[in-house]
């Protein structure tokens, strides 16, 4: 591309022979009629219109050789020659989510591997539990006891030991005896801060806008957490009090991030199951650790969350993402609930259990939780596009989701989506980067946006500032396709 | 059941005034203190009659914490009606309304209906925000007030109504567009000119729409 002249592109073919253009074309089988034909018409278009009628014929190819029902595509052989060139040269395909008047915005799907059967393991055992423990109480071979957590969850009657280790309570590598320590140490952690939004005074309380509004929604709240569970049902439940309290001492704990709904779902399993007030705190600390940019003022850890959903979904269900995107919901506004509170609406209360325990294990990747998102919708996408539901029909559909699926297929598929992404030849550094794949970039840079191809090839082009010049060309490009 | 109109109606205000309780109220005719607090957005849907037209509501019930401002806005587009409840127990609550107002106002479409309603009115004894100052505020801004209570279902119903009514005559003057739907209002299937064909009986429970 000429720098003079930004219309001006130079088309080298390395292969001087003439009838190599029109055999090639062949070899694609694309052009059935009569390739030289067509050919020719793309020739002498060129001439006229060099800018418009390379990037219409080139997102042709792609659309065909991407997008096309298997059985009219041409031999995978050849999809995969074409990724691959896309792959070496920077001038792959970039997806965007710009549409520029009278263009069609195209992404390009990764060529997925198939997807493997994934089954589901046994919970973790007290057998498994006891014998992963040394003499003096230390857990060994944390790697293992993750897996089969991630695998199959956690008996029961283990939660109450297992949790705190998930959630950060206790090191896996402390001691009986130095875990006695840092209970007591947390016990008495606990109550001091508790202490000091009990010792607060009317008079201070009255100068204290900012701790008044949240004990009133505290309050509020306590009374319409989950109140058809056992453990917080009928009036006056004492639980109420202990959750009320501990959603107060964390307010103390954390006053920058204060209160804001949502909180009180994420512990109200927890307390359950714990039933001691400060142990409950404790892992609640842990979780809130792990989701608190789910509760920015400003929504920007759910935005991001959201859109890093989205970016998922494009590489393991492009026609999925780009059926929401023309429908006014690639925001994925309808999955705010689900990544709120980590489906606590979604499933009961057992499922919500052993769904929080996987995901807390972090494994397989960064973000599993967002591929348990994925594989909801690959569940229901038949049916969102069969019925050409809207913006508004989208969101119903996934809220009357609630406590209608099964939470173990879900795992299965979501495992089995990861390892079809983890396995893709050609993922874009955007998708790696959400799934923890590539390394997260600083948080100054415009990550979200930046959906560049991973250059799999290690010797990079000879100057830099022409790729850049080159491939912002062809980002603009290669993203508007004339219909 | 097939409708000759469709009105999407969005609930907002501050958050545990009751705005979950009144759509419950409406769609179930019935209360339920102890209602899961809502997250992101809720949907109820309910028939009325007006005119001797049908009409289906849908009710799209939001998340009234502040922090959720942001998401909920998206949720304005498309509405035909609002309805802004405050809570008469709480001050604060009223003190917002202007807030409110106008981020209904900035993202709706300019014809949307909004529909002032003090919820609670059952705690007389707890108010702490007159009647009188309800009516100045709504129409000082133009709206429709009422006072409702969710618990007694007082009002409940004809603030839903009342709504559509409006919506209603907006859509016999003219103001409307019915063909657009940004506007929160989509004509029944059979009433639809596009869609000639539907099965037999379809056509039976409702007279076909002298629409505009």
């Amino acid at each position: 591309r000429s720098r003079q002249d930004r219309h001006y592109f130079v088309v080298i073919d390395s292969r001087p022979d003439p009838r190599s253009l029109p055999h090639s074309f062949s070899d694609l089988q694309i052009l059935y009629d009569n390739p030289k034909e067509t050919v020719w018409k793309f020739v002498n278009n060129l001439r006229d219109r060099p800018y418009e009628t390379t990037l219409s014929t080139f997102s042709k190819f792609s659309e065909y050789l991407l997008y096309r029902n298997p059985e009219t595509r041409p031999d995978e052989d050849v999809a995969d020659l074409f990724n691959q060139r896309l792959m070496e040269t920077p001038t792959a395909v970039i997806k965007s989510s710009v549409e520029e008047e009278g263009y069609h915005v195209v992404g390009r799907s990764a060529l997925l591997p198939p997807r493997p059967v994934v089954c589901r393991g046994q919970p973790l055992s007290i057998q498994q539990w006891a014998s992963a423990t040394d003499d003096e109480g230390r857990i060994s071979d944390v790697d293992s006891i993750k897996s089969i957590i991630f695998k199959g969850g956690v008996s029961p009657s283990l939660r109450y030991d297992v949790w705190k280790f998930l959630l950060g309570y206790y090191p896996w590598q402390s001691t009986n005896a130095e875990r006695q320590d840092l209970r007591k140490q947390k016990i008495e952690d606990y109550f001091r801060m508790k202490l000091q939004w009990r010792s607060m005074t009317a008079e201070q309380e009255s100068r204290f806008s900012d701790f008044r509004e949240r004990k009133s929604l505290i309050e509020k709240d306590v009374n319409r957490t989950d109140r058809t569970v056992p453990f917080f049902s009928g009036e006056n439940n004492p639980n109420l009090v202990l959750l009320y309290d501990i959603l107060m001492t964390y307010v103390m704990y954390n006053f920058d991030l204060g209160y804001v709904q949502g909180m009180s779902d994420l512990l109200s399993p927890i307390l359950s199951l714990m039933s001691n007030e400060a142990d409950a705190f404790w892992c609640f600390v842990g979780f809130m650790d792990k989701v608190y940019r789910n509760f920015d003022m400003d929504q920007a850890g759910m935005k991001k969350q959201l859109s890093q959903l989205h970016t998922l979904l494009t590489a393991a269900g492009p026609d999925l993402s780009s059926y929401l995107d023309e429908h006014d919901s690639g925001n994925m506004f309808f999955c705010f609930r689900w990544l709120l509170v980590w489906f606590k609406r979604e499933f009961s209360h057992d499922d919500i259990m052993t769904l929080w325990e996987v995901l807390w294990t972090g494994l397989p990747c960064s973000n599993f939780h967002l591929l348990v998102c994925v594989a909801i919708l690959d569940t229901e996408k038949a049916i969102i596009t069969d019925s050409n539901y809207g913006f508004t029909e989208i969101l119903k559909h996934i809220n009357d989701l609630s406590f209608k699926m099964n939470l173990e297929k879900l795992l299965c598929e979501a495992e089995a989506i990861y390892l079809q992404l983890e396995n893709a030849p050609n993922l874009t550094m955007s998708t790696k980067r959400v799934l923890g794949l590539a390394p997260d970039v600083s948080p100054t840079s415009t990550s979200s946006d930046d959906d560049s191809i991973v250059d799999a090839s290690p010797d990079k082009p000879e100057s830099e500032s022409f790729t850049d010049d080159f491939e912002q060309g062809f980002e603009r490009a290669i993203t508007t396709n004339y219909y | 059941m097939s409708y000759a109109y469709l009105f999407k109606y969005i609930i907002i205000g501050d958050t545990g005034v009751g705005k979950s309780c009144l759509l419950l109220q409406f769609t179930d005719k019935r209360f339920q203190p102890v209602h899961d607090l809502t997250i992101g957005v809720e949907f109820g849907a309910r028939m009325i009659t007006i005119d001797n037209k049908l009409i289906k509501l849908q009710i799209w019930d939001t998340a009234g914490q502040e922090a959720f401002r942001s998401i909920t806005r998206s949720y304005y587009r498309g509405a035909a009606g609002a309805l802004l409840v405050y809570d008469i127990t709480r001050r604060e609550t009223f003190n917002h309304l202007t807030t409110w107002l106008e981020d209904a106002r900035q993202h709706s479409n300019s014809n949307m209906v909004i529909m002032l309603i003090g919820n609670k009115s059952d705690l007389e004894s707890r108010r702490e925000v007159k009647k009188e100052e309800g009516d100045a505020f709504a129409r000082e801004h133009g709206l429709i007030f009422m006072e409702t209570s969710a618990r007694t279902a007082a009002n409940v119903e004809e603030a839903f109504i009342n709504t559509a009514k409006e919506i209603y005559e907006k859509i016999q003057e003219g103001v409307f567009d019915i063909n657009n739907e940004a506007n929160g209002i989509k004509i029944g299937p059979q009433h639809s000119p596009s869609n000639a064909s539907l099965p037999p009986g379809s056509q039976s429970s409702s007279p076909s729409s002298g629409c505009c």
